[in-house]
């Protein structure tokens, strides 16, 4: 079997990921490693993936109950730290959205809301419901209003749906992005004018997964310059599974 | 054993650590320190040596928790790695540094004589528990398990595994390469 040298760099780095999670590799290497892992993303993917895939074997060690001691000696380093710990960890750069923690606590509302909507979709539709659909309400993330909905009776094709019409700058334009767990960011669905139904194949996206985000966003009239959301934005949900 | 709470909200403690509450610390002190202890003193093989690192690491957990990335993998999973680098970089940097005395050595050369003529059976009850890497360890060889076992939960370098099983170093290097990707394929 030949490799082309992009497989051979990235078997490299699998291996290389996999001995350091072992815990195989030297003091250099593994002074090395955490060096890398700053910078290097592949590498840290790598890491990330294998700490996950090993993690259950941590449950093969006894555990033991620690001294009275320990929790003291903690307490009094902790107090230590006190006067500078916490604070400094806020950074100049903004954090992306899709890791901010408060956000997906802040929407734990919306899986209630899906719920209620679905209800009263299923009184009112007799159309037949797939065995696997997946529901999603998107709400705005300040007040918590449901603005659009995310259909999905087969896992292939999407309808985004508005319930009401949202107010958009002239200049600016409403882009649709989605992102499951394990995806590194998030994948543009296009752009959507307000008060449209959209319906989207998502051919080109694995499966649809219980919990996969979708979001709207405030973006420049040809969509985000990047490629992953730039603006505010303007409404966020994930994706609930019902049967 | 118990297993961990379903329930124990690992995400939460650590963003209230990174606002500076103490009580979550605690809280995740009280949830995991013994697993985590026992994680440690396997790989360090010393009590009080387990207690400074779950120590450090703790205290790890705290300054650093508004570091932690939920895109990068589960938040207990997180204070495990944590916790469990800072026992493989001690082990790994007093590697260097440990004299045993000859006594010792003869000693520790018998034992090691005496498992490895065991070592195709099973040094790990893993049989019993569920979960994918589980089922991937099974299609192993028991030697090449007990390899993968012995390094990440004792946390044995290659040489030891190599002293360990009587096994030439480079065998055991290319076993646990092997390993790792036959365990990565079944895994995916």
């Amino acid at each position: 079997m030949t490799l082309s040298p992009e497989d051979d760099s990235s078997d490299k780095i699998q291996a290389l990921a996999g001995e350091y999670v072992l815990g195989t590799l030297s003091a250099e290497q593994r002074i090395d490693v955490q060096k890398r892992l700053g910078q290097d993303t592949e590498l840290r993917a790598a890491v990330d993936a294998w700490e996950q895939r090993l993690l259950p074997l941590t449950e093969l060690a006894e555990p033991q109950t620690p001294t009275a001691l320990l929790w003291k000696r903690i307490e009094r380093s902790v107090k230590f730290l006190e006067p500078r710990a916490p604070k400094e960890v806020a950074s100049e750069q903004p954090i992306a959205w899709w890791n901010l923690l408060s956000l997906w606590r802040g929407l734990a509302g919306a899986g209630l809301i899906a719920t209620l909507l679905l209800g009263s979709m299923l009184l009112t539709q007799t159309a037949q419901v797939s065995p696997t659909s997946y529901l999603v309400v998107l709400v705005a993330p300040q007040n918590q209003a449901p603005g659009w909905v995310v259909q999905a009776s087969n896992t292939r094709e999407i309808q985004l749906m508005p319930l009401g019409v949202a107010q958009v700058p002239t200049d600016k334009a409403l882009q649709f992005w989605t992102k499951a767990d394990g995806w590194q960011s998030p994948v543009s669905l296009g752009l959507v004018k307000p008060g449209q139904t959209l319906s989207i194949p998502l051919d080109k996206l694995p499966p649809l997964e219980p919990n996969q985000l979708f979001e709207l966003t405030l973006e420049n009239p040809n969509g985000s310059p990047t490629g992953k959301p730039t603006g505010p934005i303007q409404f966020i949900g994930r994706a609930v599974k019902v049967i | 054993m118990s297993l961990p709470e379903p329930f124990f909200d690992y995400e939460a403690c650590l963003i209230a650590c990174s606002r500076g509450e103490q009580q979550a610390l605690r809280d995740l002190y009280e949830q995991e320190s013994a697993r985590l202890l026992g994680v440690a003193k396997r790989i360090v093989r010393d009590e009080a040596l387990a207690e400074d690192i779950v120590h450090d690491a703790f205290i790890k957990i705290w300054t650093r928790a508004g570091s932690f990335d939920p895109a990068r993998g589960s938040a207990r999973g997180w204070i495990f790695s944590v916790t469990r680098h800072l026992a493989l970089n001690f082990r790994r940097d007093s590697a260097r540094e440990v004299h045993v005395s000859e006594q010792q050595e003869t000693a520790l050369h018998d034992l090691a004589s005496l498992e490895a003529s065991q070592d195709s059976v099973d040094s790990f009850d893993y049989r019993s528990r569920s979960g994918r890497i589980y089922k991937c360890l099974e299609q192993l060889e028991p030697v090449r398990r007990n390899c993968i076992l012995h390094a990440y939960v004792d946390g044995y370098s290659h040489s030891d595994i190599s002293q360990k099983l009587g096994t030439p170093l480079g065998t055991v290097k290319a076993w646990i390469k092997r390993s790792l990707v036959a365990l990565r394929e079944c895994m995916g």
